[in-house]
């Protein structure tokens, strides 16, 4: 090695980090808002704030939902229930609707239309019809999907990005020589010292979250990522694979020709609660309702235990008898990885520790985005310099392109975030693909966000997209209690926390941009040492 | 125990937990020759059992704040949050020194007091 460790790891850290850190920061960004995933879509749907929560039992509010799912999807093939909870006051019930009859069975749809509604515990009855949104799944799928692109792809795509941010965390760890003597340093307004105080603070105060989120994302996606270990005892067979793995009937068994009516649900609750404890049943899994070999599984409600790896109990579906026993606990390798994966998705906290979570995500995303900043930051001096010796007329490629990337991928996306929420508003209620067409205006404020910043990277260009995103989150709470959602007022007075807080941390973090817009324009910071100042 | 009383006794162990890492990262950083040097004057040190009394007390808060998130969340999710807690408490901590240097024994010791106040207040509901 020509070099020391030490500047080896430092050119590792700076490549691992720069080639991957746009899509890096929109992981971190719609990570970080997926923790309040279930808060996103009721805001997104204001048809639902009126709805208070009522206190039934889950047995009676499973009963008075069996009828109508009995109605509305008597012939399907399978019913999927999520019971309310404290995060989300309603029943959603969802189905796979039965094949036409005439089809087929073998043959697969190309798109199967799942049928779902959602039901007012207390009685059982449809609640106001929601507009069609996808809600914060959008932003939960998007952080490891991707978008417009097959979601295999985009798994891939986020995989590699992951795994090259996690050897940049370890090399950055390497390369950092003051981890401890500057563990509370930041120097304001010292040009590039305080850009790397900023990265600094930001990694080496949530590093445990840092290290966390990035190791456990891989593992969510491990099987897809090393599929040699499944395939080698499974061969083609996933299906099975997933039935043993999560416990349950395997999903591809046939529905019996004979007809046998659906044991009451409610019991079945009740035994379950009995068994765990006390502890409510979560999700509720109908095989073949209606058939002679219907089945019927429970799994524990999340919110409690770390793990995601859920205890569930399976029931015959005619007889109501208990077919397993107290849920499949699995051994240490099933265990590691459901707390791991428990750990990633952060269902298991409680809004303390869910504050604390998204806390740790802000500091990621000020992590990836002040690291992108840095680069440009230091590269600046070098080309100014190059200029001033008439070497080069203009500013490189490389750094031009740097500029505008961080542009686009950090300020752009800033924008576009709050747009979303705007779309969700303002677009009419009623029509056909209208979760598409919010999802489609999202891209384009980005992709005009982008564009705007490569054509021009400025330091005008990063305060005008700053304060328009600025404004637009800091505007939410009067746009929610303009368009027919609960305002600040209503909200705070009848306890819908979910959405108070929606408002609230949109407001704080539009205020936060819009105070950054102004800091870039002030006249107290030394010009030439900021991000953007290459115009 | 209703509703109230359970909301109460997790509002006191949180704020127990949060004051102490507050307290023992200030204890801390006091015990470092950068941050000494902003309170009391270029070149200047602590004397060495005073150092030696400030990285005790700073360890013993951390540790106090360890034990407030085991007894509110148990033992597997109380490391979680106390990581949390500590991120926490570490930035507020970092931005007090460096905008307001001046002010950080004045945080030390409230935090030290609310975090006896509030671990008190968490025995008791």
């Amino acid at each position: 090695m020509k070099e020391g460790f030490r500047q080896s790891m430092a050119w590792l850290h700076t490549w691992s980090g720069l080639l991957v850190g746009w899509i890096l920061f929109m992981v971190f960004a719609a990570g970080t808002a997926s923790y309040f995933r279930d808060e996103i879509t009721l805001w997104m749907k204001p048809e639902l704030h009126a709805a208070a929560p009522a206190r039934v039992s889950q047995a009676e509010a499973i009963d008075l939902a069996q009828k109508t799912l009995e109605q509305r999807a008597g012939s399907s093939r399978r019913w999927f229930i999520t019971m309310p909870s404290a995060r989300n006051p309603a029943l959603e019930a969802g189905w796979v609707p039965a094949p036409a009859r005439g089809a087929d069975p073998q043959a697969r749809p190309k798109r199967r239309t799942f049928g779902s509604i959602t039901l007012a515990p207390a009685t059982g009855k449809e609640l106001g019809k929601a507009r069609a949104t996808r809600g914060g799944d959008f932003f939960f799928r998007l952080h490891f999907d991707l978008h417009y692109m097959s979601a295999l792809w985009g798994r891939w795509i986020v995989g590699f990005c992951a795994m090259s941010m996690l050897v940049a965390i370890l090399s950055g760890i390497v390369t950092h020589k003051r981890i401890f003597k500057d563990f509370f340093t930041f120097r304001p307004a010292r040009g590039q010292r305080s850009w790397l105080d900023a990265h600094n603070l930001s990694a080496v105060l949530a590093l445990p979250y840092h290290l966390m989120i990035t190791y456990t994302g891989l593992v969510t996606l491990m099987f897809m990522y090393l599929p040699a270990g499944v395939q080698a005892v499974y061969h083609d067979r996933t299906d099975a694979f997933y039935a043993d793995l999560n416990g349950g009937p395997a999903a591809d068994a046939k529905p019996s020709p004979q007809l046998a009516p659906l044991a009451p649900l409610g019991p079945m609750l009740d035994e379950a609660s009995r068994i765990w404890h006390g502890a409510p049943v979560g999700r509720i899994t109908v095989n073949h309702p209606g058939r002679a070999n219907a089945s019927v599984n429970l799994v524990l409600q999340e919110g409690r235990d770390m793990t995601q790896h859920l205890p569930n109990l399976s029931f015959d579906g005619v007889t109501g008898k208990r077919m397993s026993g107290a849920g499949a606990e699995g051994g240490g390798a099933v265990q590691a990885r459901g707390v791991m994966y428990g750990l990633h998705v952060g269902r298991f906290a409680d809004p303390l520790l869910r504050a604390l979570f998204f806390l740790s995500g802000l500091a990621g995303c000020a992590m990836v985005a002040t690291g992108l900043l840095m680069w440009a930051v230091k590269e600046r001096p070098k080309h100014l310099k190059a200029r001033q010796d008439g070497k080069v007329a203009k500013v490189g490629l490389g750094l031009r392109l740097v500029d505008g990337l961080n542009l686009g991928g950090i300020a752009g996306l800033l924008l576009a975030m709050p747009v979303l929420f705007w779309a969700n508003r303002l677009l009419p209620s009623g029509g056909t693909g209208r979760a598409d067409l919010e999802i489609a205006c999202f891209f384009t404020a980005w992709g005009v966000a982008a564009l705007a910043g490569l054509a021009c990277p400025a330091r005008w260009m990063w305060r005008v997209q700053l304060a328009i995103g600025g404004l637009l989150f800091a505007a939410l709470p009067l746009l929610n209690a303009a368009t027919g959602g609960a305002g600040l007022a209503a909200s705070l007075k009848n306890g819908l926390w979910a959405v108070a807080g929606f408002d609230l941390v949109s407001l704080l973090l539009g205020m936060l941009l819009l105070y950054a817009a102004y800091r870039l324009g002030s006249r107290s910071v030394p010009r030439a040492r900021l991000a953007g100042s290459a115009a | 125990m209703n509703d109230l009383h359970t909301g109460l006794h997790t509002g006191c162990l949180a704020l127990a937990a949060l004051a102490a890492a507050i307290a023992g990262f200030a204890a801390l950083s006091l015990a470092m020759d950068r941050h000494w040097e902003q309170l009391h004057g270029r070149w200047s040190e602590p004397a060495i059992p005073a150092r030696q009394w400030l990285r005790a007390g700073g360890t013993l808060g951390l540790l106090a704040s360890l034990a407030a998130c085991i007894a509110l969340r148990g033992a597997g999710q109380g490391w979680v949050a106390w990581a949390g807690m500590l991120t926490l408490a570490g930035v507020s901590l970092a931005l007090t020194l460096s905008y307001a240097a001046r002010g950080v024994t004045r945080l030390g010791y409230g935090a030290a007091i609310a975090a006896f106040v509030a671990s008190a207040a968490a025995l008791v509901t």
